[in-house]
């Protein structure tokens, strides 16, 4: 049987009413499948975005936090660090933007959420790359070109999505605390020590700048509103299934129900029949007129065979 | 139907695997801990590299982010200063410390509270280094000279030579990360007496001490800040305990031992009474002063 013989099961063997049911529910279940399959592409393809746009928010962000420790706060802060007394690392652009970072995560909504700037070759060692970092930041040195690498990690906690920007030595003022021990503050070679996070080149790439925001909690919210989709679709084409069979019931099954009682008298005594609904203008009214001009040419007939019965007897 | 198996036995998988193991996270706030890794002994690293290479850095992260299931964001540092400003501030949910950081910890009110021992026992004993040539005796002889010491939160570096050279005015103070530096400053005459610690051979012909402090400088410990006291953080120390071969060796990490916070009670009322003085700043002239708490019993040392 091919596909399109079986949605119309055996025709004839049933009442038309559960013939089009039968009919409606396949086609209906069958379009509610393709919808979600094709809303579910949609949906996911809107989540990757809304995670992307959030994550690249998160990262203007942050380099809005290290622009204005380089601009405002470090003018004020650098010459205390000169002298051998405590390192005031709230001079140093990296340190602000890890901290307003940790302090974002402090409120639970953004709990998920992480930046991190990590390195090759760290002045924290708390910034060292592992070997994931160090593949992204492989890459955007390899390729100088590259602005921004991003994609899904999984994490011992769960798949994160990240995006990553490269970390360039931009500025000779840089260098000052990242070339050599002799050139850097006293007090930063006592809080950090001389031996890393020395080394750079200008317009080197030292690092990379990662923020990860969370994916879990999107796709979530995209699987429910999937499923209420399609809970909603469900009910808008079962009450389309119920009032086309009204319809159905109402336009056609009872006017030919009416119209087969008619014929059935009208098989008996003609005469008392009246088929009123000749009067419509749709093919329910061209039934009835067949059936009123079939009607009366009984009617006739009968008139003449008992006529003829008259004359004979 | 093999599709169907395997996908069966992810689910099996999961849901049985998943079981045994607490699914509690202990982590400090913002749902990270924040680890702070400064070692067990005080002074011995050359270099910041040294705290940790960095495989034994990655392992310690994992092992830390299976055992507590938070984001762990682990510092190693080098500077005791620093470290004691992360405690202070409350900045570490976390650490592996040395003795001098370790009393400091116990003093933060509320703060710190101690959980497993690490290092090994030695014999160490805060002491004041001099070069013989220089014909300094006596601690009296040290006024108007200069001093070195390992950064503000050492123990054998720090409080300890401090608390001994009480009354003294030196001319200048100057710090370095690791006793081998001050070694270093002193054969170069950049300073007159340096702190130095008593289980280290000085190694150089020249050299003589010139004070022993009595304490024995006690182990190191990992500190868990309050609210991580306060949770349940027993799985978590059970998983290190069980997996101490993937902690660096060079921590001493002592499964299932906690530490003898007795041992420690005089050097904590040296590291508070210190800690209340004015303390020195790095290339400023210096006059140890400050109240001595009554209860710290007699300073002890030969010569
Ligand atoms: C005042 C000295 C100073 C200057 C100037 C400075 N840095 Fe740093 N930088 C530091 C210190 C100190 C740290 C470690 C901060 C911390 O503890 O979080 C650091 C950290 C970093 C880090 C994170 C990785 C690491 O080494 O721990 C990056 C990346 C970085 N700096 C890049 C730069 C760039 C690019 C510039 C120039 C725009 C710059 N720094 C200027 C001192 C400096």
């Amino acid at each position: 049987m091919s596909p399109i013989k079986r949605l119309f099961p055996e025709p004839g063997r049933r009442p038309l009413r559960q013939q089009l049911a039968i009919t409606l529910t396949a086609i209906l279940t069958l379009s509610i499948l393709v919808a979600v399959l094709l809303l579910n592409l949609l949906f996911g393809w809107q989540a990757r975005e809304l995670i992307d746009q959030r994550a690249a928010f998160f990262m203007d962000a942050m380099l809005s936090v290290r622009a204005y420790t380089s601009k405002k706060v470090n003018p004020i802060v650098a010459p205390l660090n000169q002298g051998a007394g405590l390192f005031r690392p709230e001079a140093v652009p990296s340190f602000s933007a890890q901290t307003v970072a940790g302090l974002l995560k402090d409120n639970p909504d953004y709990r998920e959420y992480s930046y991190r700037e990590a390195a090759l070759n760290p002045t924290n060692l708390r910034d060292k790359a592992d070997s994931f970092e160090t593949g992204i930041i492989e890459k955007f040195r390899r390729d100088p070109s590259l602005k921004r690498q991003s994609g899904s990690k999984a994490t011992p906690l769960g798949v994160v999505h990240f995006v990553a920007q490269p970390i360039k030595v931009s500025k000779e003022s840089c260098l000052v605390c990242h070339s050599t021990p002799q050139r850097a503050p006293t007090s930063q070679l006592l809080a950090y020590g001389d031996s890393s996070g020395f080394g750079w080149k200008l317009n080197e790439i030292v690092g990379t700048q990662i923020v990860t925001v969370p994916q879990k909690a999107v796709f979530a919210a995209k699987d429910r509103s999937l499923i209420a989709t399609a809970v909603l679709m469900t009910l808008a084409f079962a009450g389309v299934g119920v009032i086309t069979n009204l319809v159905l019931n109402q336009l056609i099954l009872r006017p030919m129900r009416e119209i087969s009682r008619k014929a059935e008298e009208a098989s008996v005594i003609p005469a008392t029949v009246n088929f009123e609904e000749r009067e419509r203008r749709d093919e329910i009214g061209l039934l009835a007129r067949s059936f009123e001009r079939m009607k009366q040419s009984l009617a006739i007939s009968m008139q003449m065979l008992k006529d003829r019965k008259g004359q004979g007897g | 139907m093999n599709r169907w198996l395997s996908l069966l036995a992810l689910l099996l998988t999961s849901a049985c695997g998943g079981a045994p193991r607490s699914d509690v996270s202990l982590c400090g706030p913002g749902g990270r801990l924040r680890v702070g890794l400064v070692g067990a002994q005080e002074g011995q690293l050359e270099s910041a590299a040294g705290v940790l290479a960095d495989r034994e850095q990655f392992r310690l992260r994992e092992l830390l982010t299976v055992a507590s299931r938070c984001e762990v964001q682990l510092e190693p540092v080098v500077s005791p200063e620093q470290a004691r400003l992360r405690l202070k501030s409350g900045g570490w949910d976390l650490a592996f410390l040395p003795p001098g950081l370790t009393a400091f910890a116990l003093e933060q009110n509320g703060g710190y509270g101690l959980v497993r021992q690490l290092g090994r026992r030695g014999n160490s004993k805060s002491q004041l280094l001099v070069k013989a040539s220089r014909g300094l005796t006596s601690r009296a002889d040290l006024r108007g000279q200069r001093l070195g010491l390992l950064p503000r939160g050492s123990l054998s570096g720090f409080y300890l030579p401090l608390f001994n050279l009480h009354g003294l005015r030196f001319s200048e103070v100057q710090y370095a990360l690791s006793f081998a530096r001050l070694r270093e400053m002193l054969n170069d005459d950049k300073v007159d007496v340096i702190a130095w610690d008593g289980a280290i051979p000085h190694g150089m012909e020249g050299f003589e001490v010139l004070h022993e402090d009595s304490h024995l400088i006690p182990l190191g410990a990992l500190a868990l800040s309050q609210p991580l006291l306060q949770a349940d953080h027993q799985p978590f120390l059970h998983q290190l305990d069980e997996n101490v071969t993937q902690l660096p060796r060079s921590l001493g990490y002592a499964s299932g031992v906690l530490p003898e916070p007795y041992a420690l009670q005089e050097l904590r009322a040296i590291v508070a009474a210190v800690e209340g003085w004015s303390l020195p700043q790095g290339g400023q002239a210096y006059t140890v002063y400050g109240a001595k708490s009554a209860t710290i019993a007699g300073q002890g040392g030969k010569r």
